[in-house]
């Protein structure tokens, strides 16, 4: 049977999770933070009599079909990965954290209709949902946040409704009531910093999600549009020279990868870290 | 039981208008966009306004999803803004390819999630949970995307084993079918395993700590036989609702996995829907896709009822 080893073991192991993942998370966003610093070249300068060449000591990672550097073009995606990520969290946070706690606090028949209309939400196929939600606002980069984040909004929701029902349990949300303290206040003195931990948490695993949604739609055309480098089209792009040019494929998706890894280990190293009942499992 | 499934399929059909009401919003969420995308952006307002006439797009919008959803309700999904034929035989006639696609990768993931998790949860906490576990998590950070390119890039450039992609009907030349279909069911498929596993893994752990199978084990119960006919029985049940969700993910997917491998399924009509700012083949694609995802999470439900007895009970006490 599974014996239990000892827990020390644990510990070391999933602190070792929160550090591999808090580097790559770190490697992303100084990339993203610093890319006019970090980037070799520019990623929009074309130099023709250098198309499509392997890596080099001056290309480290390649040329791509019209010249320009693939290290650099890849360093400045992860800026708009970023910025992408981080306003559809934002979105999908915010929203999520109202509705949920809207529904929790208040119960009764809101709860019942936020909460329905959200578990609609949520058993649609995300990426399908941004294809449509895109479709309809149009392609741009901007209007990729606003998809995504819609996205995020049930999970984040579902989330915070439950944290709420959590906090509604303890007995200092009935003292404010008996000392007058309005819904409006005790909802935002009281309930919003006590859910707000389980929240920041799965934003991180959020952003990781979010990047990859990004990456799927500029894949598919639907995000950032060329000359902009973001992860997603240069892959796109690169499939056309994939004999040719094998790098043009590899290095955007192991730039995606690292940066999903990241986030989700990260996520994983707090989940664990601050919720002891998940530790064990 | 009887009355379980009766009441499962009651509840499926609200469900389903309420999605068909959200799909529709949400392609129409920018009034005029639908016109205005058909036409182009240099569109004259007089060309805007007899397009709209003309396909009844200037009419509430509570009379034009109502129109709508009850034509869909008879099987007309309407007519391609684009070459003007019916939607509906082309949306059907792709969907067979899709759902094989989809079937073939949520296969690949559950072989390879089920027995993983199973392993990972006998050995919590030693190295091969450990091993298993970093291993799902580096799977689930791969974007299928990128993974089926990667396989391109091995098996048909490097290897020239597999070929690139197309579709050969499955009654055809079973043979040819499955070799076409392999990359595109193991993007998909190796990807979605990850969260599978880790469900698997969690779900067998809980079981594993129970006292029935401390019982099992004091019995003189071999491994094997705890392990495979008692606790995994029991797993399945959360394993089998997170693995409709998982489906539904797995379902979105084929949009980006069919457009690679050139797949003519359901997948890639959605995305010549958005590139044609075709709406009536976007709705009727994504609304067939949401009615396989929904119909699978009602058949979970059911099916995992039907393992654990006791959830109908729980329910008839409700």
């Amino acid at each position: 049977m599974s014996a239990a080893a000892p827990s020390r073991h644990i510990t070391w192991s999933r602190w070792r999770l929160l550090a591999i993942g808090g580097a790559l998370v770190s490697l992303v966003l100084i990339a993203a933070a610093f890319a006019e610093f970090v980037a070799p070249f520019s990623p929009y300068d074309l130099d023709v009599a250098s198309m499509l060449q392997g890596p080099s000591a001056a290309h480290w990672l390649g040329t791509d079909e019209i010249g320009r550097d693939v290290l650099s073009r890849a360093i400045f995606a992860a800026r708009i990965s970023v910025e992408v990520a981080l306003v559809a969290v934002g979105v999908g946070l915010l929203g999520g954290t109202v509705i949920g706690i809207a529904a929790g606090y208040f119960g009764g028949l809101l709860d019942q209709a936020l909460m329905r209309f959200m578990e609609l939400l949520f058993s649609f196929p995300a990426i399908l949902l941004a294809i449509i939600l895109m479709a309809s606002l149009g392609t741009n980069i901007l209007n990729a946040m606003v998809a995504i984040g819609i996205i995020f909004i049930p999970g984040f929701s579902r989330l915070a409704r439950a944290a709420t029902n959590d906090v509604l349990r303890h007995q200092y949300i009935d003292a404010a009531r008996t000392i007058g303290m309005t819904d409006a206040r005790i909802l935002w003195r009281e309930v919003l910093p006590n859910v707000m931990t389980p929240l920041l948490v799965e934003a991180t695993v959020a952003f990781a999600y979010a990047v990859l949604l990004e990456s799927a739609l500029s894949f598919l055309g639907l995000g950032a549009q060329p000359p902009e480098p973001s992860w997603g089209n240069m892959l796109n792009t690169g499939r056309g020279f994939m004999a040719q040019a094998p790098w043009l494929s590899i290095v955007p998706g192991m730039a995606m990868f690292i940066a999903v890894l990241g986030f989700n280990l990260l996520g994983d190293g707090l989940r664990d870290a601050l919720d002891p009942h998940l530790r064990e499992t | 039981m009887l009355r379980l499934i009766a009441w499962r399929l009651a509840a499926f059909v609200p469900t389903m208008i309420a999605a068909s009401m959200v799909l529709f919003l949400a392609v129409n969420v920018v009034p005029g966009s639908a016109a205005k995308a058909a036409l182009g952006i240099d569109a004259t307002a007089q060309a805007i306004a007899r397009f709209e006439h003309q396909h009844g797009l200037d009419r509430p919008l509570h009379v034009q999803y109502l129109d709508w959803l009850g034509r869909v309700v008879k099987g007309d999904f309407g007519v391609s803004f684009q070459n003007h034929v019916p939607v509906g035989p082309e949306v059907l006639s792709r969907l067979p390819i899709t759902l094989e696609l989809a079937a073939l990768a949520f296969l690949i993931a559950n072989l390879i999630a089920l027995p993983l998790g199973a392993i990972a949860a006998f050995y919590h906490q030693r190295k091969p949970d450990t091993i298993i576990t970093f291993g799902s998590t580096v799977l689930g950070a791969i974007p299928n995307f990128w993974l089926a390119t990667l396989l391109i890039l091995v098996f048909t450039l490097t290897l020239r084993w597999l070929p690139s992609g197309g579709f050969t009907p499955l009654f055809e030349d079973p043979a040819r079918n499955l070799l076409k279909m392999a990359m595109p069911a193991v993007s998909l498929g190796v990807v979605s395993s990850a969260l599978l596993l880790r469900i698997m893994r969690t779900a067998m752990i809980e079981v594993l700590s129970s006292d029935y199978i401390r019982t099992a084990f004091a019995k003189g119960a071999t491994r094997n036989v705890v392990l495979w006919r008692h606790a995994l029985r029991n797993a399945l049940i959360p394993f089998l609702t997170v693995g409709a969700v998982e489906f539904g993910f797995l379902f979105g997917g084929v949009v980006i996995i069919e457009d690679i491998f050139l797949l003519p399924g359901i997948g890639s009509l959605v995305l010549v829907g958005i590139i044609n700012r075709d709406y009536p083949v976007l709705l009727s694609s994504t609304l067939v896709i949401t009615f396989v995802v929904l119909t699978a999470n009602m058949l979970v439900d059911i099916a995992a009822s039907l393992i654990d007895p006791r959830q109908v009970h729980a329910k008839a006490a409700t």
